[in-house]
C-alpha cells in the first residue's frame, strides 16, 4: 500500500537487498537460524567464524552477562564465547545450501587459522563451496594469533599484513574482510596493513575486551563459572561510541571499503557508521535482544530517512559526515550560554546540581519557584546542563551578528 | 479524549514496553495492530513508518486513538502488567496518528481491475471494507442516506472524539482511496447485485429498543441515540432539569454525561438494574461521568413513568444480585414491595439498539441481525455483511476488524466467484 525505496547497494561487487548483515556470530551459528535470519529480511548472513578441524573449540558456559539501567534493558552485553564449534566441512556445506536457497542474499563465511595453511585451507574450501565473501576474524578476545597466547592478530601490524597477503592470495577474486579491534595504539597503521595485504575490505570493529562487572560480595567476576570469570568481549549499545570513531579514523586515513559493526542497534546508529565511512552495516547484538524480526524497524526507519531527505540511494551517506570531523584545534570558538526555556522546566535541579558540582557554578536555583537561573557572566556554555535535564528544556545559545544560534545536541 | 503525549513522554512510554516475541497484545486487538512493531518504531524515531504499521492493520486509526476501549482488549492482557501497570498503548497509538498524517505517506494502489462491489452503509465496517478493497484492485461504492462515518461521527460526543477526525478518516477512504458515495436508500438487493460483482451490509443498528413500562408515551421521554445526535450537531436539547437515564451500556453512560456537559447543574441519574461491577459500559467513560458528576441508582428496576402529559417522575423497584448467568453475569431478582418513587423532568430510555427490518430475502437471527458464516457469507449468494448489523452492538474497532476480513473474503469470492 506505502511506496517503497530501493535500499539495495553494491558491496564489494555483492548485491545486497539493503545494507543490514547478520554478523558472525550467535545469530549465525546454525542453519537454521541463518536461513530464519534470510527469511526476515536481512540482506546477508556472515557464519560464525569456522576453522579447520583439529582446532578444538571448548565453550565455557554461561557464557553471556550484561549491564544495562534498572529497567534491564541489555546495553552492554559481555561474553567469554569462542569461534563456532562447527568445523569448514560443516560450514561449507552450509554456505552450499543456503547460496542455492537464497541466491539473491549475501552468504559470507569467517574465518580463524593458526598457520597459513590452516588460512589457505579454509579459504579453499569457502570458495569451491560458493562463499559470496570471506571474512577473516583478527580480533576474537579469546582468540589467539597462535605464535603470541592472549594476543589478537590484529594487534599486530606485521602479522596482520602477513596473514592478509595469505588470504588473499588463496582467495583470489572472492572478496575478502580483515575483521580488526578498536583495541590498538593506532588503528590507521593496522587498517595500512590490511590494505597493504591485499584485502577488499575492512570490519571495524568487534567486541572490545572489557571485564563486565564483579559481586561486590562475593567478589566474583561476572560471567562467574563456580567463582571465576575473564575478561569478556563487550558488544552492544555501549561500544558505538568506539566503533563510530574507529570507522572514522581509517574512512579519512585509508582508502579501502568499510563493514561497519560494532554497536549499531537500529537503523539511526546504521546512518551513522554510514555516514562516517562504512558501506554496510552488520548486526549481532540487537538480533540477540530483539529476535530477527528486528530487521522490519531497520529497514523501514531508514527507508523513511532516505526519503525525508531526498536521498536516492543509501550509498549516497557513506562518507558525508567525514569532512566536519576535525582536530579540536581546528574548531571555531562559539560564545555560548546556557539559555533555559523555564516554560518546559519541570523544576528537578539537575542542572543546578550539575552546573555547580561539575560546570561552572553559573546556575542558581529558585526554591521557591523550583526554577533554575543562569548567571550569563559566569556560564562558559560548556552544555553539562544541557546533558542532564530531562525534558530538554535546555539549549546552547549563541549571538553572532546579531543572529541567534543554538547547539541542542544532547546524545 | 486520551492524555495527549509529547515526544519524551512517548519515547519515556515506548521504552517501558517489552517488545514481546509472542505479544498477547497484538492477539487482543481485534484489527491485529502489530504492537510491539510499531512501539519499537516510536523508540527509534520512526514515526512514519510506525504509522504504516498501525493503518494498515487499522483503516480507522484516528477513531480507534480517541476511543478504543483499550482496557478491553490490548492493554488488558499487556505483559509488562507483570512488572508494574500495562503500557498505555492507545495512547501511543494517538501520538502515533497525531504526529503523522496519511498523507505525509506516499500512497501506491493498483490500477483497478474492473471489479466493482456496493457497501451498503458508510460506518466504521463499511469503510474499512471500502479501503480494503481499492487496496486490491477492486471499486468500491458506499451508499449511505446520513453522514459518513456511522454512531462514531454522528452519536460519540465531541468531547470524546473530535468531530473532524472522524470526518478527516472518512474523507480519506473517498479522496486517497477512490470510493464513491451514493446517497441513495436501497431496497432491492437484487437490482445492485446485477450492476456490482458483490455487496457488503454494513447497515448497523439503527433502530432503538423500546421500554415496556407504563408512561413511555409521555412528554419529555427520550430516546438516547436522538439526544446524542441533537447534541453532536451542537444544538440545545430541551431536557429539563432531573433527569433520570435508564440503561446500563455505553449509550447510558454516553448520554448521561453529555446532558451533565450541556448544563452542569442539571442532575442527571443513570438508573440500573445490577450493580457497578455488572455495568457494561467502558471503564473511562464510566469514570469521566462520575468526575462530571454523573449519579446513580444501582439496583433499580424502572415500574411505571408517572405524569399527567409530562414526566414527572419514575416508580422503581429494588433489585438483588442472584447467582452468575451464563455468561458469568449476575441475573437480578426483584424485591416485592420495595417500589418507591423518583421525581424526574426527563426520562431517557437508552437501553440498546436492535436491527432494523431489512433485506427480508437474507436470513436473520432471532433478533434480526443478519446470519453470516466464517466468511461473512449472508444466505444471499454475493451478498455479506459485517459490524453491528451481524455482531449486535458492539465496537469500533470489531466493526473494522470485520470490514477488513469481509474485503479479503470478497477479494477470493470474485477471484473464484461466477462474476470473474
Ligand atoms: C556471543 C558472541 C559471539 C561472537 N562470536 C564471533 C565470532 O565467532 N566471530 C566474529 O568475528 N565475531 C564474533 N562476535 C562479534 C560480533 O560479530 C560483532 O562483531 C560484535 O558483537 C559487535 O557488534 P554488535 O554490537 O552489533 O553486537 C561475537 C559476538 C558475540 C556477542
Ligand atoms: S538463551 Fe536459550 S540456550 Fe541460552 S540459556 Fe537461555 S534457554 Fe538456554
Ligand atoms: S534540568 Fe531541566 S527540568 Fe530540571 S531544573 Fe534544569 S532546566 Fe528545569
Ligand atoms: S504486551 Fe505490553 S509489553 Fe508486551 S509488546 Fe505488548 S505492549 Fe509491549
Amino acid at each position: 500500500m506505502f511506496k517503497k525505496v530501493d535500499l539495495s547497494i553494491d558491496f564489494l561487487g555483492i548485491h545486497l537487498d539493503s545494507p543490514f548483515v547478520l554478523s558472525a556470530a550467535p545469530p549465525t551459528d546454525e542453519l537454521e537460524m541463518a536461513e530464519h535470519g534470510l527469511e526476515e529480511g536481512w540482506a546477508g548472513v556472515i557464519l560464525k567464524t569456522t576453522s579447520v578441524e583439529g582446532n578444538p573449540v571448548e565453550l565455557k558456559n554461561p557464557m553471556m552477562s550484561s549491564f544495562g539501567p534498572m529497567s534491564r534493558k541489555v546495553v552492554g552485553l559481555g561474553n567469554i564465547d569462542l569461534i563456532s564449534h562447527h568445523h569448514i566441512d560443516v560450514v561449507s556445506s552450509r554456505v552450499e545450501y543456503l547460496k542455492k536457497k537464497f541466491p539473491n542474499k549475501m552468504i559470507a563465511a569467517s574465518i580463524m587459522g593458526a598457520s597459513k595453511e590452516d588460512w589457505q585451507n579454509l579459504v579453499y574450501r569457502l570458495k569451491k563451496a560458493g562463499a559470496d565473501l570471506i571474512e577473516c576474524s583478527f580480533s576474537c578476545p579469546q582468540g589467539s594469533m597462535g605464535e603470541e597466547p592472549g594476543k589478537m592478530l590484529a594487534q599486530s601490524i606485521e602479522a596482520t599484513e602477513k596473514v592478509t597477503r595469505w588470504v588473499k592470495e588463496a582467495a583470489d577474486t572472492t572478496p575478502v574482510l580483515i575483521k580488526i579491534t578498536p583495541q590498538v595504539t593506532d588503528i590507521v597503521e593496522v587498517a595500512k596493513a590490511v590494505k597493504r595485504g591485499g584485502a577488499d575490505g575492512i570490519t571495524a570493529s568487534n567486541t572490545i575486551p572489557s571485564l563486565l562487572g564483579v559481586d561486590i560480595y562475593t567478589f566474583e567476576p561476572y560471567p562467574s563459572l563456580f567463582g571465576s570469570g575473564a575478561y569478556s568481549g563487550l558488544s552492544g549499545p555501549a561500544i558505538k561510541p568506539i566503533t563510530l570513531r574507529t570507522i572514522a579514523e581509517i574512512a579519512k586515513n585509508v582508502d579501502i571499503v568499510i563493514s561497519g559493526n560494532g554497536g549499531a542497534f537500529n537503523w539511526r546508529d546504521a546512518v551513522e557508521f554510514m555516514a562516517v565511512g562504512a558501506s554496510n552495516v552488520q548486526f549481532c547484538t540487537l538480533p540477540m535482544h530483539y529476535g530477527f524480526r528486528s530487521i522490519r524497524d531497520l529497514k523501514s526507519g531508514f527507508e523513511h530517512y532516505l526519503k525525508e531527505m531526498g536521498f536516492k540511494s543509501p550509498s549516497e551517506i557513506v562518507g558525508k559526515a567525514l569532512k566536519n570531523i576535525k582536530n579540536q584545534e581546528d574548531l571555531v570558538n562559539p560564545k555560548t550560554r546556557s539559555d533555559i526555556d523555564l516554560d518546559r522546566c519541570i523544576g528537578c535541579g539537575l542542572c543546578y546540581a550539575a552546573c555547580n558540582d561539575g560546570g561552572h557554578m553559573a546556575i542558581s536555583f529558585d526554591s521557591k519557584t523550583r526554577k533554575p537561573y543562569v548567571n550569563e557572566e559566569k556560564c562558559t556554555g560548556c552544555a553539562m546542563c544541557m546533558q542532564v535535564c530531562p525534558v530538554d528544556a535546555i539549549k546552547m545559545k549563541e549571538v553572532l551578528d546579531s543572529n541567534e544560534y543554538y547547539f541542542v545536541e544532547r546524545r | 479524549m486520551g492524555r495527549n503525549l509529547d515526544l519524551t513522554q512517548a519515547l519515556i512510554e515506548a521504552e517501558r514496553c517489552l517488545y514481546c516475541y509472542d505479544a498477547p497484545c497484538e492477539k487482543a486487538c481485534p484489527a491485529h495492530v502489530p504492537i510491539p512493531e510499531f512501539i519499537q518504531s516510536i523508540r527509534t524515531g520512526n514515526l512514519k513508518g510506525s504509522m504504516e504499521l498501525i493503518t494498515l492493520a487499522n483503516p480507522s486509526i484516528g477513531v480507534c486513538g480517541e476511543v478504543c476501549p483499550e482496557e478491553q482488549f490490548c492493554q488488558s492482557v499487556c505483559t509488562r502488567s507483570a512488572i508494574d501497570y500495562p503500557i498505555k498503548i492507545r495512547e501511543l497509538h494517538k501520538f502515533v496518528t497525531d504526529n503523522v498524517k496519511l498523507t505525509d505517506l506516499e500512497l501506491q494502489l493498483p490500477p483497478l481491475n474492473g471489479k466493482k462491489v456496493a457497501i451498503i452503509g458508510g460506518g466504521p465496517a463499511g469503510l474499512a471494507c471500502a479501503r480494503e478493497l481499492r487496496r486490491f484492485g477492486v471499486k468500491p461504492v458506499i451508499f449511505e442516506k446520513k453522514e459518513l462515518g456511522g454512531i462514531p461521527a454522528q452519536e460519540i460526543s465531541k468531547e470524546r472524539l473530535p468531530y473532524n477526525i472522524v470526518r478527516e478518516e472518512a474523507k480519506q477512504i473517498l479522496t486517497l482511496f477512490g470510493a464513491e458515495v451514493k446517497d441513495k436508500k436501497i431496497s432491492d438487493l437484487q437490482d445492485l447485485l446485477g450492476e456490482f460483482d458483490a455487496i457488503f451490509v454494513a447497515t448497523g443498528l439503527t433502530e432503538e429498543l423500546e421500554l415496556d413500562i407504563k408512561g413511555v408515551n409521555l412528554q419529555n421521554v427520550h430516546t438516547a441515540r436522538k439526544l446524542l445526535k441533537t447534541i453532536k450537531s451542537s444544538l440545545r436539547t430541551d431536557v429539563g432539569k432531573r433527569v433520570g437515564v435508564i440503561g446500563g451500556g455505553n449509550v447510558a453512560v454516553e448520554v448521561a454525561a453529555a446532558l451533565k456537559r450541556e448544563d452542569p447543574s442539571r442532575d442527571v441519574e443513570v438508573v440500573y438494574r445490577r450493580g457497578l461491577k455488572e455495568l457494561k459500559a467502558f471503564k473511562d467513560e464510566i469514570d469521566e461521568a462520575l468526575e462530571l458528576g454523573v449519579g446513580f441508582q444501582f439496583l433499580a428496576i424502572p415500574v411505571e413513568i408517572k405524569g399527567e402529559n409530562s414526566v414527572e417522575g419514575l416508580v422503581v423497584r429494588r433489585a438483588r444480585l442472584g447467582a452468575p448467568d451464563e455468561s458469568g453475569r449476575r441475573v437480578f431478582e426483584e424485591v416485592e414491595g420495595s417500589d418507591f418513587f423518583i421525581p424526574y423532568t426527563d426520562i431517557v430510555i437508552a437501553i440498546g439498539q436492535k436491527a432494523q427490518e431489512i433485506f427480508p430475502e437474507i436470513k436473520k437471527t432471532h433478533n434480526g441481525l443478519i446470519e453470516v458464516n466464517e466468511n461473512f457469507e449472508t444466505s444471499v449468494k454475493g451478498v455479506f455483511a459485517g459490524g453491528d448489523i451481524v455482531r449486535g452492538a458492539s465496537t469500533i474497532v470489531e466493526s473494522v476488524s470485520d470490514g477488513k476480513k469481509a474485503a479479503i473474503a470478497i477479494l477470493q469470492y470474485l477471484q473464484g466467484g461466477k462474476n470473474v
